[in-house]
């Protein structure tokens, strides 16, 4: 319905969560592009400053918490104002977790670069991309109710999940070749295995925000490609699944 | 997959399974020149409560009044169609209004209790209608009636002093007290508790809450909140027409017309 509420002020307060929903995901976007930077460039003041920033989004979420929770109390939302409210709560929390994981990419950089350089680090910045994009087209099928885009996004995760689990067969290798390197490893395997969850966490909002535009969730399963939770690889170096 | 789709069948045979007291079919109703109701076809389940929505003059007070043929006392009110109650169309030839009225009770906007004692309130309908063969049957009548409207508690040291000088929320509860005297199927509501206070509006939800085991009901409302809060069936009327009928929670959460989404959240004009 594209006219407004005959309360004006009913459609004000919806737009201002609509706003602070979209400023929270331009957020933790900027959050993972910082944290993913702080890692290529090896700049641990870059990554202090994203561990830093980290509050913003919290109080952001505070803020669509306690705005969702005034309309629900004043205003008894129903229908699609219902489900924007609803869809607000569940979307502010997942974002809030995404800034969370972007503030851990950070806090194990600064761990990594108190040693040397280590190569194997290319694929994370592809990841951090990937799932940026998919933040960005999630931010925009948000604010243009397009259900369509957020299908797309929601189905786009399993590219995200294929290049986590060549980075994690890669970095198993480098670990048995070299176990001097299994402490820089394992923090760049957590530090991939946080933009896999952030791409998840995108089908998430992508699943709430068809909801909020059909009134119901996608029912075909959600395809999905990690399987690094079921791989083994051998001394000699070959894989089992 | 497979078994999502024999749930979703096993709901809708319950869902057929469920008995339609009252088949609307095709109803037009004229004020004179004016068309009330436009092609309204309407089924109402048995032992549930039905809500009716819609902005002021949309017909859903017109459409309750057809259920018991109140309109018959309206000047140049003519009903077209058919309303059929298990089965037999109320506007054959056949039918007793009278008789209706009793099995199709209703309570109205403001309470309007007789100006009589509490008792002769409830006792008037079995009386007229000569439910009860002795005194001892309409004081049985009577208290029953009462203890099913909840209020026995409230009025059984006073049942012969005046229902006018009971509370708002209470006049209300003895109307549909006095309803329930003439052992009705059906009971009409015409927005019963706009003159309540939160509370009595409160006691009266509960109460037609709990009368839904033996009865059905059809209530007119124009609170959103109550329509959500009591009814399992929803219908939305506008200009005439039932624009969306349905299940309440499914109208609330996601309206399948957008006159019905605009209405319900405020947009309409």
């Amino acid at each position: 319905m594209s006219s407004g509420h005959i309360v004006k002020s009913y459609d004000e307060e919806l737009e201002s969560v609509r706003n602070t929903i979209v400023e929270m995901g331009g957020l933790a976007e900027s959050q993972l592009e910082a944290a993913v930077r702080s890692l290529t460039e090896r700049n641990s003041e870059l990554a202090l400053k994203t561990i830093e920033a980290d509050k913003a989004v919290d109080e952001l979420e505070h803020s669509v918490d306690n705005m969702a929770i005034r309309m629900l109390a004043l205003r008894s939302p129903v229908a699609d104002d219902l489900r924007l409210v609803i869809s607000a709560l569940k979307i502010a929390s997942v974002l809030e977790r995404v800034a969370d994981y972007a503030a851990n990419i950070a806090k194990r950089v600064i761990a990594l670069n108190q040693g040397p350089t280590i190569a194997a680090t290319s694929t994370i910045p592809r990841m951090g991309a990937m799932v940026r994009r998919m933040i960005d087209d999630v931010l925009t099928a948000y604010s243009n109710g397009d259900a369509e885009l957020a299908y797309d996004v929601w189905v786009r995760d399993q590219e995200v999940d294929q290049l986590y689990n060549s980075m994690f067969r890669e970095l198993l290798t480098f670990m048995m070749e070299d176990p001097r390197s299994i402490t820089s490893c394992t923090h760049l395997i957590f530090m991939a295995k946080n933009i896999e969850r952030m791409g998840d966490h995108m089908t998430n909002i992508a699943e709430i925000i068809i909801y909020q535009v059909n009134g119901e969730m996608p029912r075909e399963p959600r395809p999905k490609g990690d399987k690094t939770s079921v791989t083994m690889i051998e001394n000699d170096g070959s894989e089992s699944n | 997959m497979q078994i999502q789709q024999i749930d979703e069948q096993q709901a809708a045979r319950q869902g057929d399974a469920a008995e339609m007291i009252i088949k609307t079919r095709d109803v037009d109703v004229f004020y004179g020149d004016n068309q009330a109701l436009k092609h309204v076809s309407l089924d109402i389940p048995k032992h549930q409560i039905t809500s009716l929505i819609g902005p002021s003059g949309c017909g859903k007070s017109t459409y309750l009044r057809c259920i018991n043929r109140m309109n018959d006392t309206v000047d140049g009110c003519r009903v077209e169609g058919e309303i059929l109650l298990d089965g037999v169309n109320i506007y054959g030839p056949e039918v007793d209004e009278v008789l209706l009225r009793a099995r199709v009770g209703m309570v109205f906007q403001k309470p309007n209790p007789f100006p009589k004692s509490i008792y002769d309130n409830i006792a008037y309908g079995p009386r007229i209608h000569g439910l009860a063969a002795n005194k001892d049957e309409l004081d049985e009548i009577v208290l029953t009636s009462l203890e099913k409207a909840g209020l026995i508690k409230e009025v059984q040291d006073r049942l012969h002093s005046s229902g006018t000088g009971l509370s708002g929320g209470q006049q209300q509860r003895l109307c549909i007290a006095r309803a329930l005297a003439v052992r009705p199927d059906i009971i009409l509501m015409d927005e019963p508790c706009s003159a309540l206070d939160p509370i009595a509006t409160a006691k009266v939800e509960e109460l037609i809450d709990e009368l839904k085991e033996n009865y059905t009901i059809i209530i007119v409302t124009h609170s959103m909140q109550q329509a959500a809060r009591i009814s399992q069936k929803t219908a939305f009327f506008h200009l005439g027409e039932i624009v969306e009928a349905g299940d309440t929670e499914k109208l609330f959460t996601s309206p399948s017309d957008e006159r019905t989404q605009g209405y319900i959240t405020g947009r309409f004009g």
